[in-house]
């Protein structure tokens, strides 16, 4: 099965979504517009108070639409956790989270990396492998947001969250603590650095036992 | 023997003056009371948010440091919340319901009272932070444990957060538990429940929500004062913080329908009034209201799409659901305009921009109904934007929409319609300057609550944008102060029913006695009585017995 990325079923799913909403949007809009422009002060307003079979095939039209979405939403929610819950991983990464800093911890090829508040060690990844994040932190909630992945999760104290995640470009790219977790939170940033695979294993034997 | 004829007692008096207003057991006191002093903590709550502007006006600023950014955005989110918006859906609720419903008075006028100064002092009490050594709370509107436990976030400022907040809901539920009894059981004779007018409707389902939304958040923070002060720890692990969060948004989910159905009937109550026409397909719009309410009490947890601990797909399912609800009113309101006759007053300009720019909050809304794009959303300014076109984009239309049509009835006086559309028109420009990019760099990326960002491509210009538009904001919402300063100095006398009103409330002086109707109440045989009687006068033609009814009408 070929990887599927958070980020292609994001930009999937919005592409649908999207659209629909901006012509609801322009739909109602263009009513109400058109509504005022035709009927500004006229002398006699109808009294027509309801109409019960529009009203209910509106209606029934409205429950069609809330299945549809529900439909896109749920088969896509299924992809996502069979990503981020199922797939087998090719790099385990330890990811801990605390005031008012990130540390990767990478157990089998014993490297380290310390981003945020206190340094700058970038979380280092390989392309088009699924990835599989061990999340924890060590005092207050935090949240690891990646927007190159269209996805975040919350780290809560107490328990480890288990995510895997795919980058499908390389380059660098940010992460940030989205959850609000006291006084340096704007300043708990950390990058990601996506290697071609190939590079990866190059940079992987050079760190062994050391930094990122 | 001289019989000594016994002095007859004054039946009700009451003291008058500045102790009889604050003391007042009359629910329209009550509600101006409690309207005007949510109105401060909207002006005191903007002050925030433009001091908040003012430091994201550049990547890097230094007009406040991280801490004070921290106490600014918590003490703005909940002055808005718990202060200005939920307690001004009560106010217009208490104040009006009644009213429409043809009731004399207020059922448990002492507990709304009671609720009225209790809430009052959540309010002050969460605001006397500010003068604690450590400042006031920190920790964000929602203040999630452990951050905001003893360990984390010690001392007095947070601690006065929490009782405030406490306090206020108590305040609250007391107020909209009387609001509940008063309409469920004081309606007058022929006003039966599918007779009540759209905002009587609006107001039945927020004060219900009211009494089953607003124990959690007692509860939450009762809890989380305990788990604060004491030895007792609990909210501890993995399983605390989720159960806060639970209990907090069981609250936090119905709350945010309390702060949008009664401004939603007072636009619905503008728009129909302003359209010659009642207000289209009542019954379905009554359903409606019920589906919405009952169906807010199940969606709390896609606030915690990204936790990990909750179902997403049930939550997904539910908040999907209410496109079917929301739906229907957006239906209502364009075949209230289809066929009518409309004046554009201010009143219904606000009515109608409530509606247009609710209706990027609420498509907004089901965007981050659906988890895999909620995981992107979550925590970032597309959130931010899509509450704010809810609450103020919609809400605070809504509630200026109320002001302009019900100033008349509560004060006598009209207000200005040239300062109102000027208001209006900043308004509408400030609102979607301030906004709408929110929803730019949220999608880039942007997280909420952060004091400096990237200078990535965009997002100091939008950043800037929205300064300028929330200075606009605070211009706009001066004007309105203006027009509500002239308005009562060099009054514009009103007279009872300045709208040719379709409700009960208009059927009485303005503004109305203190138990409420001096004259017979019309005849109640719909949700527009008095549009009834016009109805009937016009089709009675003139000189068959029209004279009579139309009498009755204009008394």
């Amino acid at each position: 099965m070929a990887l599927i990325s958070t980020r292609q079923i994001y930009e999937r799913l919005a592409s649908v979504y999207l659209p629909i909403a901006i012509g609801v949007f322009a739909f109602f809009t263009l009513l109400i517009v058109l509504s005022v422009l035709r009927y500004r002060r006229r002398d006699q307003p109808s009294r027509r108070a309801e109409n019960n079979a529009l009203e209910g095939s509106y209606a029934a039209l409205l429950v069609c639409v809330v299945a549809f979405l529900l439909y896109l939403t749920l088969t896509d929610e299924h992809k996502v956790d069979s990503v981020a819950n199922h797939e087998r991983p090719s790099l385990v990464v330890d990811v801990t989270g605390s005031k008012w800093e990130w540390e990767f911890r990478y157990p089998a090829q014993r490297i380290v990396g310390r981003s945020g508040f206190v340094g700058d060690q970038p979380l280092v990844v390989p392309a088009d492998r699924a990835i599989r994040f061990n999340l924890a932190s060590q005092d207050v909630i935090h949240a690891i947001w990646i927007p190159q992945l269209e996805f975040k999760r919350d780290l809560i104290p107490g328990a480890v969250e288990h995510v895997t995640l795919t980058f499908t470009r390389t380059g660098t790219f940010d992460g940030q603590c989205a959850e609000y977790c006291g006084l340096h939170h704007a300043e708990m940033t950390f990058r990601v650095r996506v290697l071609p695979p190939p590079a990866f294993a190059r940079w992987a034997t050079a760190h062994r036992g050391g930094a990122t | 023997m001289t019989v000594q004829a016994s002095r007859p007692r004054p039946a009700m008096a009451r003291p008058g003056g500045w102790w009889g207003a604050v003391t007042s057991t009359d629910h329209k006191r009550i509600g101006l009371n409690l309207g005007c002093m949510s109105l401060v903590f909207f002006l005191v709550g903007g002050i925030f948010a433009l001091i908040m502007r003012s430091q994201l006006a550049s990547d890097n600023g230094h007009v406040v440091s991280d801490y004070t950014y921290a106490e600014l955005f918590t003490m703005h989110g909940s002055t808005m919340i718990y202060l200005f918006v939920a307690p001004m859906a009560i106010a217009m609720a208490m104040y009006l319901a009644p009213l429409q419903i043809g009731a004399v008075s207020l059922a448990g006028p002492r507990t709304a009272l009671t609720g009225f100064w209790i809430w009052l002092g959540g309010g002050l009490v969460m605001q006397s932070g500010w003068f604690a050594g450590d400042g006031p709370g920190r920790d964000g509107w929602f203040s999630y444990v452990p951050l905001s436990d003893s360990q984390n976030t010690p001392g007095t400022g947070q601690d006065l957060w929490t009782m405030g907040v406490t306090l206020a809901a108590i305040g609250m539920l007391l107020m909209g538990a009387c609001v509940l009894a008063t309409i469920l059981r004081r309606r007058a004779p022929g006003m039966a429940l599918l007779r009540m007018p759209i905002f009587s409707w609006t107001a039945l389902v927020t004060v219900l929500m009211v009494v089953s939304g607003f124990p959690a958040l007692i509860i939450a923070m009762g809890l989380l004062f305990i788990d604060r002060t004491t030895d007792v720890y609990i909210y501890s692990g993995f399983a605390g913080a989720i159960d806060y969060q639970d209990i907090f948004w069981f609250f936090g989910h119905p709350v945010v329908y309390v702060m949008f159905f009664p401004f939603l009937g007072a636009a619905a109550e503008a728009v129909a009034v302003c359209s010659h026409k009642r207000w289209f397909g009542y019954k379905a719009f009554v359903a409606s209201m019920l589906a919405f309410s009952a169906l807010s009490m199940a969606v709390w947890a896609h606030h915690m799409f990204t936790t990990g601990g909750v179902t997403n797909q049930y939550f997904a399912a539910t908040s999907t659901a209410l496109v079917v609800p929301a739906g229907i009113e957006y239906f209502d309101l364009v075949g209230t305009l289809i066929g009518g006759s409309l004046v554009l007053r201010t009143s219904m300009l606000f009515g109608l921009g409530f509606f247009v720019q609710f209706l990027i909050g609420g498509l907004s809304g089901i965007w981050v109904a659906s988890p895999p794009l909620d995981y992107a959303a979550n925590d970032t300014y597309f959130v931010i934007a899509h509450f704010h076109y809810t609450l103020f984009a919609g809400s605070v239309f809504g509630f200026f929409a109320g002001v302009y049509h019900w100033f008349p009835k509560v004060t006598g006086a009209r207000l200005r319609e040239g300062l109102g559309k000027v208001h209006f028109v900043l308004l509408v420009i400030g609102t979607n300057l301030t906004f709408f990019p929110m929803f730019l760099v949220g999608e880039a990326g942007m997280p909420r609550r952060i004091s400096r960002y990237p200078q990535h491509p965009g997002w100091v210009t939008d950043n800037r944008l929205e300064t300028i538009g929330a200075g606009i904001i605070a211009v706009a919402v001066l004007v309105f102060l203006v027009n509500v300063a002239v308005s009562m100095r060099r009054r514009v006398i009103a007279g009872d029913d300045p709208w040719e009103g379709h409700t009960l409330e208009w059927a009485t002086s303005s503004p109305p006695p203190p138990l409420n109707f001096t004259r017979p109440l019309p005849p109640i045989r719909s949700y527009a009585p008095l549009l009834d009687l016009r109805e009937q006068v016009a089709d009675a033609g003139p000189g068959s017995g029209g004279a009579e009814i139309s009498q009755e009408v204009s008394a």
